[in-house]
């Protein structure tokens, strides 16, 4: 499972613990999340112990949402020792996303 | 059951007609639909901005969750794609008289896997061009989508294979040439020829080719035979007379005694064909007129994919 970010939770996991994360921010009725989900899904369970990658439902926890300013989902913030480094909006191919993690892993 | 009865060559005039049945076909066989990314795909919910048009607004989330969004889609990539057909007078062979229960020459077997093609284009949404040449460029449309622009194309077609006209040369390294110039950047260009074009000096076909290339078109060329009869000659053993059909000239000879040095000469063409098309990165197939248009679909799908 996807680990899941909250706006309680988000600063001592994404932020302070330092590494790598990736945050997908997603809502239920979002056609194109649910595409999206899945493939986040394996990557968690593929990276697992090399980065943080979980999920932020943006109607439960509109904190996080509200910081960084996302107005579009599916939004993916990679998250690098606490700046955000790289963001993509909409629909993502593994590959893709996996090209990405890879290069800020690296 | 051989490939003729597939489809319904008798009415040959009806070119869209055969064309849906072979796209048709080939989509069913497929399984899953290629159509799959090409189209728009609705890729992320966008807060709604006011003053934006209200066309996108989901109203279902917007019911269910009291929040505006629209919906925002992923651009369609349109692909430009020119189809180069030789009509010189080699692929008019072999000769279909009216009495034969052949259907099919290299000209009417390219002419329906380019009508194939083409209705596979329109329905991506993709444009497509057709240019016709023999000695010189004889046909060169712009790229459209639209579907009097397909029917537009399908008469060209239909005219052409009505020319029966002999005598007829190729100039398939000029027209490439020509043709190169007066396309779009980064398209795809198809090409259906029997490479014809004098056999002793290929190097202007290869550097048209390489033009093409160079103008960064991805070049798909389809290497239209008639197998049994071209490639392998199979021929009964008694005196035939062979008639180029380009110049006119007559050859009286017994095919097994050309048989040897006939398929040498050619395998030795084939292969250097082969070694260039490797080196420019262009996809060759040989289409053999016998077979379907299946590999001929296939390799675009293929190609179409690589591209995206």
């Amino acid at each position: 499972m996807a680990f899941e970010f909250t706006d309680t939770n988000f600063q001592e996991t994404a932020l302070d613990q330092g590494g790598l994360s990736v945050v997908d921010f997603w809502a239920e009725w979002c056609g194109p999340c649910r595409l999206v989900g899945p493939i986040v899904e394996e990557l968690a369970q593929e990276y697992d112990g090399k980065a943080l990658i979980g999920k932020v439902n943006v109607d439960n926890h509109p904190e996080v949402s509200m910081k960084y300013n996302i107005r579009s989902i599916p939004t993916i913030l990679f998250i690098k020792d606490g700046e955000v480094v790289d963001k993509h909006v909409g629909t993502a191919t593994k590959q893709a996303l996996t090209e990405k993690i890879d290069s800020y892993l690296s | 059951m051989s490939f003729f009865d597939d489809y319904n060559l008798k009415n040959l005039e009806n070119l869209d007609l055969i064309a849906k049945q072979v796209v048709e076909g080939f989509i069913i066989g497929l399984h899953k639909s290629p159509f799959h990314g090409f189209s728009v795909e609705f890729a992320e919910h966008r807060l709604y901005n006011q003053g934006e048009s209200t066309r996108n607004i989901d109203w279902k989330v917007y019911a269910r969750t009291d929040k505006m969004f629209s919906k925002r889609f992923e651009e369609e990539t349109n692909l430009r794609c020119q189809i180069i057909l030789d009509a010189s007078s080699s692929m008019y062979f072999p000769h279909i008289s009216e009495a034969s229960s052949r259907k099919l020459n290299k000209i009417r077997w390219s002419s329906l896997a380019a009508a194939s093609l083409m209705l596979l284009l329109k329905k991506q949404r993709d444009a497509f061009g057709l240019s016709i040449f023999d000695d010189e460029v004889r046909q060169h449309t712009p790229v459209r989508s639209s579907t009097s622009h397909y029917q537009l194309l399908l008469t060209y077609l239909d005219r052409m294979i009505a020319d029966g006209r002999t005598e007829k040369g190729t100039e398939a390294a000029k027209s490439l040439h020509q043709i190169a110039d007066s396309i779009h950047k980064r398209s795809l260009v198809v090409i259906f020829s029997d490479m014809f074009d004098r056999l002793e000096q290929p190097e202007e076909l290869f550097a048209a080719l390489q033009h093409l290339k160079h103008n960064k078109h991805e070049v798909l060329l389809f290497h239209v035979v008639d197998k049994a009869r071209e490639i392998e000659f199979e021929f009964d053993n008694r005196p035939y007379m062979f008639i180029d059909v380009e110049t006119g000239e007559k050859v009286k000879v017994q095919p097994n005694d050309v048989k040897e040095i006939y398929t040498q000469k050619l395998k030795a063409f084939k292969e250097e064909l082969h070694m260039k098309c490797l080196q420019y990165k262009i996809d060759l197939v040989e289409a053999d007129i016998a077979k379907g248009f299946k590999p001929v679909l296939e390799s675009y799908l293929i190609k179409r994919k690589r591209m995206k």
